[in-house]
């Protein structure tokens, strides 16, 4: 069985501390077992002012078996599958330790963004590509994070804004839209259910 | 080929209830005491002795716990002497790190069993301190927690070696703490782990192997030195310690791997045209082979060789088969064009040598029984002789003669064939090693048959004269065919294999004695070593140990026959043992 109360605990820190991290924990759907991880690209990298979200599942091991994680996000990254979104992190693998977390399990993967090892692909174009012609590297994975991790600014700033006057605090707001993919109309329908 | 696997079997049981009595008196003085690999047999209830023998020499030395000591061996695969040149080459604490041993052991245990609370970082709820435990490297967790862990550690299979649960600690667990919190919960995991533990001892170590018996006798062997070796189980079977098939030398592992398969998938080409008869070369009926020796006679009086078909003249007696050459494959001009045929053939006539030395074998393997009787009917008689000790060593150089015969040539087939060692040898060379080869392989062949040949008569019912001119033939060709092994080896070893540059290959050494059988691992030896401080001391006792004895002056002879051929274990006859087997009166003869 999945420790629960661990789950629960961990989604109330998480989101506590969203202000400061930019990283945020929801439930994908009524199960605990199945989350929505949000990261925010890095600045200075072409990740920058993408939103990327992570599909999280946890297997009845959790804690003590590592969560399955893989981008929802289409993301264009040595690592990271571009077609499948399946991330190569060692501590999701065989270096996971009970002792981490979703949060800290999601801080690992925003600095993969960061710091790429393309001598351990997932993606084996991506990483021919960053070895070999790192300006097309760059130009591509930023066209990636226009296409797909975008929702443009300015509506997103909107639909939080609305949400917020409404009378919903702005974290859980934005967690909650990112959650359902940005859109309004379930995001509302979830914030009046919880 | 097919037939070939279950006849062993054969072999191997009727060594054991056949020969028992026989071959006890003889092994006794063989391996008692001297030479060897010193093999031993490890039982299901002697794996926990064996472990720690090494386990000790490691807390005696680095003043550890046993649980450290064993993730230190764990983590170098049981190698004692590896171990320790790490710890002279990089010191101790890289030595303790490398393996998850905590260098500093934390000394403030009891903190936390105190009456306050602690938050546990895993499941971050607040727990007593009596439901908390600390690891050696200092990490606390509550028992539910470590518990879980252990259980999906243990579950993985990865009970060797799991780590604490805190990120980047590289800690290897304390086993009792796993031992104990997993039985709580769990009592059947917690002994499967314990398992896991012992069983590291032969699973993760160079040395120790399960015995490959089926249906499994539960054994492992143990060797002392040299994994190129062959060994017998105390279950009775004999075997390759190094490929885990029957004992195979001089044939090395691989040529045998190959040539099994070879004779899997050739067998049904050769099945057809090697039959179990021959035709007699004069009056061209069938003959069936009858007896261990490979000379046979028709009906008609026609005496012929087995092996090639050929007839040996009328008198067939031992001494006529010297002058045979037919071990010797000439390679047919007329049959060069046609390459794929001349292979056949090639296949087939060491084929057809192979498996008549390995059915001579056989057959020789059933004449023990016979021999016996003959030698409880000379017992019985009222006469001066009294030791008949020459009639069972005589037989047993036969068979081990005639096995190391019949794996020389599988041997052959790959050394001087075009196929593995092409780029190792010109034709010329090849041409030379081959001769000398194929001169040492016949001589050894022909006194094989001559010593089959002798156990052949009736010499039961012979006098006491005939018996002691039988008695000294049988003596000397022991004598003989033992030293054209013992050269035929080395010839291998050293002109062949050791002149290899592309690969290597390595074969078990020749023992003059027979294969090696290993004894039972006792407590004693364990309860000495548990004495035993400083461990260097212990190490030096365990390996140079053997009793030497001294050279009697002129036995020249006798002390190269007790020696393995291979060079580099010479050292360990280098004082000049002297073959127990033999009778007294032939190393005084010299
Ligand atoms: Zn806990
Ligand atoms: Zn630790
Ligand atoms: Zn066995
Ligand atoms: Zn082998
Ligand atoms: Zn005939
Ligand atoms: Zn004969
Ligand atoms: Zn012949």
């Amino acid at each position: 069985m999945v420790d629960l109360a661990r789950v629960q605990k961990e989604l109330h820190e998480c989101n506590r501390d969203f202000q400061v991290s930019g990283i945020n924990v929801s439930l994908k759907g009524d199960s605990l077992t199945h989350l929505i991880g949000t990261i925010p690209g890095p600045t200075g990298t072409p990740y920058e002012g993408g939103t990327f979200n992570i599909d999280i599942t946890l297997t009845d091991g959790y804690p003590f078996e590592p969560p399955k994680m893989k981008f929802a996000t289409k993301v264009w990254h040595p690592n990271i599958s571009s077609q499948s979104g399946a991330i190569c992190l060692d501590i999701l693998k065989d270096q996971w330790s009970p002792a981490l977390t979703l949060k800290t399990a999601l801080l690992s993967i925003q600095a993969l963004l960061s710091a790429p090892e393309p001598d351990d692909p997932q993606d084996a174009v991506v990483a021919q590509q960053y070895l070999r012609d790192h300006q097309t590297f760059v130009g591509t994975a930023r066209y990636w994070t226009e296409t797909f991790a975008k929702t443009s600014t300015l509506a997103a700033d909107e639909k939080v804004h609305k949400l917020v006057e409404m009378g919903f605090p702005e974290a859980q707001v934005r967690s909650t839209l990112a959650a359902t993919g940005w859109d309004e109309n379930m995001a509302l329908e979830k914030l009046l259910s919880s | 080929m097919e037939d070939y696997g279950s006849s062993d079997e054969d072999i191997y049981s009727s060594d054991q209830d056949s020969l028992d009595g026989l071959e006890n008196d003889e092994s006794d003085s063989q391996w008692g005491s001297s030479t060897g690999n010193s093999c031993k047999v490890i039982t299901r209830e002697s794996l926990l002795v064996a472990q720690r023998e090494d386990l000790w020499r490691v807390t005696d030395l680095l003043s550890l716990r046993e649980h450290h000591a064993r993730t230190l061996l764990i983590h170098y695969r049981w190698d004692v002497e590896r171990l320790l040149a790490v710890l002279v080459e990089k010191g101790k604490n890289c030595l303790f790190a490398e393996a998850g041993v905590p260098v500093l052991e934390e000394v403030d245990v009891d903190s936390y069993v105190s009456s306050s609370t602690v938050t546990c970082d895993i499941c971050i709820e607040e727990v007593a301190g009596s439901e908390v435990t600390k690891m050696d490297c200092g990490h606390c967790f509550c028992n539910d927690c470590w518990t879980e862990h252990f259980i999906v550690k243990i579950k993985e299979g990865q009970s060797k070696r799991i780590r604490c649960m805190a990120h980047k600690c590289f800690a290897i667990c304390d086993e009792a703490v796993i031992r104990q919190l997993v039985s709580k919960r769990h009592p059947d995991l917690a002994e499967k782990f314990d398992r896991f533990l012992l069983e590291s001892y032969i699973e993760d170590n160079k040395m120790v192997k399960w015995c490959p018996s089926i249906p499994h006798c539960g054994n492992a062997i143990r060797v002392e030195r040299d994994e190129f070796c062959e060994v017998e189980c105390s279950c009775g079977l004999q075997f390759c310690f190094s490929c885990l098939s029957e004992a195979h030398s001089p044939c090395s592992c691989w040529m045998w791997e190959l040539w099994t398969k070879k004779c899997q998938d050739e067998s049904e080409t050769v099945n057809w045209i090697t039959v179990h008869t021959k035709p007699c070369p004069k009056c061209h009926k069938p003959v069936e082979k009858n007896g261990g020796c490979n000379l046979v006679s028709c009906i008609c009086g026609q005496a012929f060789c087995w092996l090639c078909g050929g007839a040996t003249g009328r008198d067939h007696t031992w001494s006529s088969i010297s002058g045979h050459s037919c071990g010797r494959y000439k390679e047919d001009q007329e049959k060069k064009s046609e390459r794929a045929k001349r292979d056949l053939y090639r296949y087939m006539h060491y084929h057809n040598r192979y498996k008549a030395h390995t059915d001579s074998f056989k057959q020789e393997s059933r004449l023990r029984e016979t021999i016996k009787e003959k030698v409880a009917n000379l017992e019985s008689k009222d006469s001066r002789l009294r030791d008949f000790s020459w009639v069972t060593n005589g037989l047993y150089r036969l068979f081990r003669s005639r096995r190391a015969l019949s794996f020389s040539y599988p041997f052959a087939f790959y050394i001087f064939g075009d196929d593995l060692f092409k780029d190792e040898m010109t034709n010329a060379e090849k041409e030379i090693k081959q001769h000398l080869f194929e001169v040492q392989q016949q001589q050894l062949e022909a006194n094989v048959e001559k010593l089959s040949k002798a156990f052949e008569e009736p010499f039961d019912d012979y006098e006491e004269t005939h018996i002691m001119e039988m008695r000294m033939q049988v003596l000397n060709l022991s004598v003989v065919t033992d030293t054209l092994c013992k050269k035929m080896y080395e010839c291998i070893e050293t002109d062949l294999l050791g002149a290899l540059q592309f690969s290597s290959h390595n074969i078990a050494p020749y023992q003059s004695k027979g294969i090696e059988r290993a004894t039972e691992l006792n407590g004693g030896r364990s309860a000495k070593a548990n004495n035993i401080i400083p461990c260097q001391k212990a190490h030096d006792q365990t390996n140079g140990g053997s009793i030497e004895f001294v050279q009697p002056s002129g036995c020249g002879t006798s002390d190269e026959i007790g020696c393995s051929s291979r060079k580099r274990t010479r050292k360990d006859s280098g004082g000049g043992f002297f073959d127990l087997n033999l009778p007294a009166e032939l190393i005084d003869r010299n």
